[in-house]
């Protein structure tokens, strides 16, 4: 079993994080078009999305049959079957493999709901470590509106209704998003994510990350030329 | 008071787990079944409440992982994750409640059985470890140990080769015997090495069943009279939470848990 930091394959992964309404999937897609246009081999992998354990996750979350040990460990179970069957295949293919949440957002919900950070950390020792981690940086209050405008209520556990915080799904939202975003900081340095200031035009984001992105792969087509 | 192997699951309090929990571990075919039928009617007839559970038996994941199994599509790593899961949903919902309700309870394999799967798998030693830290230290484990010659004639007059049990998902042969020999040997030898490192009771598997059992009920007859422990001081017991984190309130009370676990039991 190859640990984070030790795969050594050719295509070059890279996954957005922020908390919701941080218009990090708006910006992937972007992204996404773009390295399409531009004719690479690019490849979109969700998060919550292996065939083989979605049904069992839906089911937990729908009857709330799920604590945070459970919750936790479903999810490694699903991400490790997209590893093992996707992500890695794909990358030792060469492609470009896009990731819409990655481990990082294990991290914070989980130690958000009371697991031992080093559990977690070494539960996901399996995952390729991305060419770059983006972390869409935004105030709780502005995601509240991006959200709140977008959509009526939050589901059960994306509210963090399963720890008690509040019989208000908007507040248990709030106060849950806010361990969250307290998680995502202490990981910026941890794992080195790039921070991208989210509150700026999405245009602007956007160029800022087509140009981090184009220079890892022109790195990569050099790397593939040179002996 | 009981202990997991170093790190504690959020909400669950360890201090008042009365009962006591028993493990039968070994490879495929050494009659942990059977053992575990005479001892649970054994320890009825002596007054004890039972519970008795094993692996991929959860109401979250246990269909869906024989369903995934007979796919043959799993990973090794998304195995192990999914029994993982699997472990903690028994342990969370059925094992600790039993326990806390002064039950004995007795599992058909344990954690190290998952450890010693992934381990023939060549996963990570410290990764899998890791992963079952959260699982309580039993009251005792017993293993039911077997030679591979030994084993291979009951597997050939019972159930035949089975497909997972022969490992054929490791080795690239069309040859049951041959997969199921060298699987069955990979998994002793773990077994072997796990036993000295967590101080299993080993047990000669050859003999016959009610040697066995007259040696296991002997031994948790022992056990039993050394219990039960005192009831601990009714001051509240705080959980040590991990450093640098907020103690975060219990998600479901641990009585609406364990009436969960009733329903959803009633509904299997």
């Amino acid at each position: 079993m190859k640990r984070y930091g030790e795969h050594r394959i050719p295509g070059r992964l890279f996954v957005v994080e922020g908390i919701d309404g941080s218009g990090k999937s708006t910006q992937l897609t972007l992204l996404h078009q773009w390295l399409k246009a531009e004719g690479f081999g690019v490849v979109f992998s969700e998060w919550n999305s292996s065939p083989l354990v979605k049904d069992t996750t839906k089911r937990g979350k729908k009857k709330q049959l799920l604590t945070p040990a459970t919750f936790s460990l479903i999810h490694a179970t699903d991400f490790a079957d997209r590893t093992e069957r996707n992500i890695i295949p794909l990358l030792k293919a060469g492609a470009v493999v896009l990731c819409d949440r990655y481990i990082y957002t294990a991290f914070a919900r989980d130690v958000s709901r009371g697991m031992d950070p080093e559990w977690t950390r070494e539960l996901y020792a399996f995952a390729v470590k991305p060419t770059i981690a983006f972390y869409y940086r935004v105030p709780l209050e502005i995601a509240m509106k991006r959200i709140s405008d977008a959509r009526a209520g939050f589901k059960f556990y994306e509210a963090g209704m399963d720890l008690g915080l509040s019989d208000d799904p908007d507040e248990s939202f709030r106060l849950f998003q806010g361990r969250i975003l307290d998680q995502y900081e202490k990981m910026i340095p941890e794992f080195g994510l790039t921070v991208i200031d989210a509150t700026q035009p999405i245009e602007a984001q956007q160029q800022q990350m087509r140009q981090l992105v184009l220079a890892k792969l022109t790195q990569a087509r050099q790397l593939r030329v040179a002996p | 008071m009981k202990e997991t192997y170093g790190v504690s699951l959020p909400g669950m309090g360890l201090y008042d787990l009365v009962g006591k929990l028993i493990v039968i571990e070994g490879t495929d075919g050494v009659g942990r079944s059977t053992q575990i039928r005479l001892l649970k009617e054994w320890l009825e007839q002596q007054g004890h409440a039972v519970l008795d559970t094993g692996l991929s038996r959860s109401g979250l994941v246990g269909k869906s992982i024989k369903r995934a199994k007979e796919g043959h599509t799993l990973g090794r790593i998304t195995l192990s994750l999914f029994y993982a899961t699997d472990f903690a949903d028994r342990l969370e919902n059925e094992i600790v409640p039993a326990l806390r309700a002064g039950f004995v309870v007795l599992t058909d394999r344990y954690t190290y059985s998952l450890i010693a799967r992934a381990m023939v798998r060549g996963l990570d030693p410290a990764w899998i470890r890791n992963i079952h830290r959260f699982a309580l230290k039993p009251d005792a484990v017993f293993y039911l140990r077997i030679g591979v010659d030994e084993l291979i004639p009951r597997a050939v007059f019972s159930r035949g080769f089975d497909y997972w049990e022969s490992g054929i998902d490791l080795y690239s042969t069309e040859d049951m015997y041959e997969s199921f020999r060298r699987y069955q040997s990979a998994l002793i030898e773990q077994f072997d090495k796990l036993a000295e490192e967590f101080h299993f009771e080993v047990i000669d598997a050859r003999a016959d069943p009610q040697a066995i059992f007259e040696h296991l009920s002997q031994a948790i007859e022992r056990l039993l009279v050394a219990g039960p422990k005192p009831a601990q001081p009714a001051a509240p017991v705080v959980e040590a939470a991990p450093p640098g984190l907020a103690v975060v309130p219990d998600p479901i009370p641990i009585a609406e848990r364990s009436e969960r676990a009733v329903e959803r039991r009633e509904k299997a």
